[in-house]
């Protein structure tokens, strides 16, 4: 049926796969399924365990590697959860910045950009860590607790909307002025 | 070891899909309420939908550690005053993330993508980490995971 020859099947099986698989990867719902059963799949069979449902979390696990490198460092007696705690660190936000650097030099994306205002972005990643540690969790990780079941994820993912919502009505508003 | 190594696998595959569906859990709800665009949300509720699912499967494979039935149980505070804590905190976490443009889990993939403002979003992240952790945490219980 094909008119081309240039190529073997098999290489022409695996570029035809690839340029049908890789516009899957621009599509939030695909992220948001490998994400949630990923963090699934790492919580229960690959020992990220103790606390429930903690698979996925920029906060948890950032707190987790910050308080492993002290204790390790500096013979400090910081806090960190059972999944964490043991002679090797969580590295799941080293990882993070590894793929999306790996993803951004691939496709040509990557570029320092300074868009100024990084005095009040110290300070919103200081009080948003401060609430994300109080709350159980980052917006990702809440989402997938309440997927979980757990009731405090939804009362938090609750709180979270409410907070999300009064944010861009303020911007909005502010913006409008 | 083995969950050292299974987080940072699973780090680069979570931060390469982001990177390419610029995926933001609050950006969801931001961006429904500004203009009606409802991509993003659509992978927040494939987020919960499919934790949901992958949830329900584990439990019935292995009927361990995953708690029982629809609900968990176990791994929350109770009481009025454990509700309003996590609401109030809720609230000045969603408030905050959407003022400074995005999640902290988007804030990591923006710093690999080469966004300044981002590393000065991390670099008070993992400040305020060690500050919670030496003085706020043993003051009030670590009572939330």
């Amino acid at each position: 049926m094909t008119t081309r020859v240039a190529e073997s099947p098999r290489e022409g099986f695996a570029a035809g796969a690839l340029a049908r698989v890789a516009p899957l990867a621009r599509s939030p719902v695909v992220y948001g399924i490998v994400a949630a059963v990923g963090a699934v799949i790492v919580g229960q069979y690959l020992d990220v365990s103790p606390p429930a449902a903690y698979g996925l979390c920029s906060a948890c696990h950032g707190r987790d590697l910050a308080d492993w490198v002290l204790n390790h460092v500096e013979g400090r007696k910081l806090f960190i959860t059972a999944a964490g705690a043991g002679a090797w660190p969580l590295l799941t936000v080293v990882g993070l910045v590894i793929g999306s650097f790996a993803a951004a030099k691939r496709n040509g994306e990557f570029g320092a950009i300074d868009i100024g205002g990084n005095a009040r972005q110290f300070l919103f990643g200081f009080v948003v860590m401060g609430a994300a540690l109080f709350v159980g969790g980052c917006p990702t990780r809440i989402l997938i607790r309440t997927g979980y079941g757990d009731v405090a994820g939804i009362v938090g993912l609750g709180g979270v909307a409410a907070g999300i919502v009064a944010a861009t009505l303020t911007m909005r508003w502010v913006a409008r002025r | 070891m083995t969950a050292s190594i299974a987080s940072l696998v699973f780090g680069c595959i979570v931060g390469y899909l982001g990177q390419r569906s610029r995926m933001c859990s609050i950006g969801g709800l931001r961006d429904y309420v500004l203009v009606r665009d409802t991509g993003l949300l659509k992978g927040a509720f494939a987020i919960v939908v499919s934790a949901w699912v992958a949830f329900g499967a584990v439990r019935l494979i292995s009927g361990s550690d995953a708690g029982k039935g629809l609900l968990a149980a176990g791994t929350t505070p109770s009481g009025l005053r454990a509700v309003v804590a996590i609401v109030v905190g809720g609230v000045v976490l969603g408030f905050v993330a959407t003022l400074s443009g995005a999640c902290p889990l988007r804030q990591h993939v923006l710093a690999g993508q080469g966004r300044i403002g981002a590393w000065s979003f991390l670099a008070g992240f993992y400040i305020c980490a060690v500050v919670y952790s030496s003085w706020i945490q043993p003051s009030i219980g670590g009572w939330v995971l």
